[in-house]
């Protein structure tokens, strides 16, 4: 019988077994002295094979050198180490279900302590974690999160941004463009007569033009600051960041374009046989002073302008500037 | 209060630069690549003096592994990091290509780590070269608003003085500052002037 084997008790047995974490007891030259059941379910390693054995020795494939140096500084410094999962992963060879999965490798916390008894013989308590359940459930709620953000910003009919989203982005890039100074612009687009061609074609038809004409704008409105959004039933809204008027009249001509080119067909138009778009942009020079309520205010008006011209086309305004709100701006 | 002479300050940098190097030598090893910690500098606050400023702690919120020493020299130790600051570490250490978000989970532990081993290394310096013997529990991590964090320092009297020691952590080429305090009753505070003091003689 060795003189370091700590006395057993019968009670202290049964809950170390009974224990949901794995427990390995070694002497201060790293002899196994206690092997709990949980480790045996774990590693496929018997208590009669463990006991007496160097840890360094007991797995096939030896122990990972940052386990190494931990023991080593346990015993050394007499302080206790932890190895976190997040550095660590799986150091140990211990499988959550040996039989069903062999070769899946379950994560692991371990935390080594120091321990000396009454007479001052100093051993090694190794505990390990499972943490698959902790991970697999922080996972699971960052999936959760990451959908619910998604939700909130995203418009579930067209997958374009939506009215608060845009909201916040937009005062937020509008700030951005004053304090650095940099052009900016937004547009207000609208699907024409899109009421009639709800009464026409029905609202299943409706949803899909909506969704077809995000797909189209998307596919030309290209820079990653830029935000399309759904501004509300059949109106949209683009955000463009250092984008100044004739940029974005351009941008807006290519965009009614695209549409046209879809050729969906559209009865009940009173100017075309097609679905088409008209487009408000208000721009605004660098440096100019102006709050983003006004400068919706002019894209809206842009908008009207449009309209009012036809249909199907881009109105503008370059430099919104006022620090009057009545002031009167210069459509083109 | 007490004063220290430079050479006592100089003669406590260097026990924890020993500890710095122990404790870079193990991190390296983790991470796999070279990563460089050294203590620049020791000062002593009263509590009373210990502010986000004496600590170059910019950040509204700051993490903080905590481990309680016991034996002859009695203290809390305290590894602090603003909360960017620690992400960014661990994010480090874990290699550059996890994301931040990806990383909130881990955070917590693999800072816990971190702590452990800069702290244990710094313990265990001084444990060897003033030759006492120290125990401690193992690490608690806990992120919260700077002025929290600091006001539980200040508010235990029992404990008045602090060492502060300014670490430089170096991982990847990416430089990071974080502070380690140890908090002291004025009789562990002598314990270690004691100790120093012998130490000194004796080189």
């Amino acid at each position: 019988m060795p003189v370091t084997k700590p006395s057993t008790h019968p009670l202290s047995d049964l809950v170390i077994n009974a224990l949901k974490l794995g427990v390995v007891v070694l002497d201060r030259n790293g002899m196994i002295l206690a092997w709990n059941d949980w480790m045996i379910r774990h590693s496929g390693i018997s208590r009669e094979s463990a006991i007496g054995q160097d840890i360094e020795t007991i797995f096939e494939s030896g122990l990972p050198n940052s386990l190494k140096t931990a023991l080593n500084n346990v015993r050394t410094y007499k302080l206790p180490v932890l190895l976190s999962n997040a550095l660590h992963r799986h150091p140990l060879p211990l499988f959550a279900n040996l039989a069903l999965h062999p070769l899946d490798r379950m994560q692991q916390s371990i935390s080594i302590t120091p321990l000396v008894d009454q007479i001052g013989t100093a051993y090694c308590l190794i505990q390990v974690a499972d943490s698959s359940t902790s991970i697999k459930r922080e996972r699971l709620l960052k999936d959760q999160s990451d959908r619910f953000a998604q939700a909130a910003t995203i418009d579930s009919l067209t997958g374009a941004y939506n009215r608060r989203f845009f909201d916040e982005r937009f005062k937020a890039e509008l700030g951005r463009a004053q304090r650095q100074q940099t052009p900016f612009s937004l547009m207000l687009l609208d699907i024409d007569y899109f009421k009639l061609y709800n009464d026409t074609y029905g609202h299943p038809a409706g949803d899909r033009v909506l969704i077809g004409v995000v797909q189209a704008l998307k596919s030309r409105i290209n820079r990653s600051a830029d935000v399309l959004a759904r501004y509300g039933g059949e109106e949209f809204a683009v955000i463009l960041p250092d984008c100044g008027s004739q940029g974005s009249f351009a941008l807006a001509q290519k965009l009614c374009q695209e549409i046209v080119n879809l050729h969906i067909p559209h009865s009940a138009s009173l100017i075309s046989n097609h679905v088409t778009i008209s487009i408000g942009v208000a721009s605004l020079r660098p440096g100019s002073k102006c709050d983003a309520d006004y400068l919706l205010q002019l894209a809206d008006k842009s908008l009207y302008t449009a309209k009012a011209a036809g249909r199907n086309q881009v109105s503008s305004i370059d430099n919104g500037e006022c620090t009057n709100f009545n002031s009167e701006c210069q459509a083109t | 209060m007490i004063d220290f002479s430079t050479d006592q300050l100089d003669a406590l940098a260097e026990v924890f630069n020993i500890g710095a190097g122990r404790a870079a030598s193990s991190l390296s090893e983790i991470v796999d690549s070279d990563v460089k910690l050294s203590v620049p500098r020791v000062e002593f606050f009263k509590s009373s003096e210990i502010n986000a400023s004496a600590l170059n702690l910019t950040s509204d919120r700051i993490g903080a592994v905590r481990q309680h020493f016991s034996g002859s020299i009695e203290a809390e130790v305290m590894l602090l990091f603003t909360e960017e600051r620690a992400l960014n570490i661990v994010r480090e250490m874990m290699g550059s290509d996890a994301s931040i978000e990806e990383l909130a989970e881990y955070e917590q532990e693999a800072m816990c780590e971190l702590g452990n081993i800069i702290l244990n290394a710094c313990i265990s310096a001084i444990a060897d070269i003033l030759g006492v013997t120290l125990d401690t529990t193992l690490p608690i991590y806990s992120v919260d608003s700077t002025e929290l964090i600091l006001s539980q320092i200040v508010s235990d009297a029992g404990q008045p003085v602090m060492l502060v020691l300014h670490i430089n952590m170096t991982i990847e080429k990416h430089d990071s500052q974080g502070n380690l305090a140890f908090i002291l009753s004025s009789t562990s505070l002598k314990e270690l002037i004691v100790h120093i003091d012998r130490h000194i003689q004796g080189m």
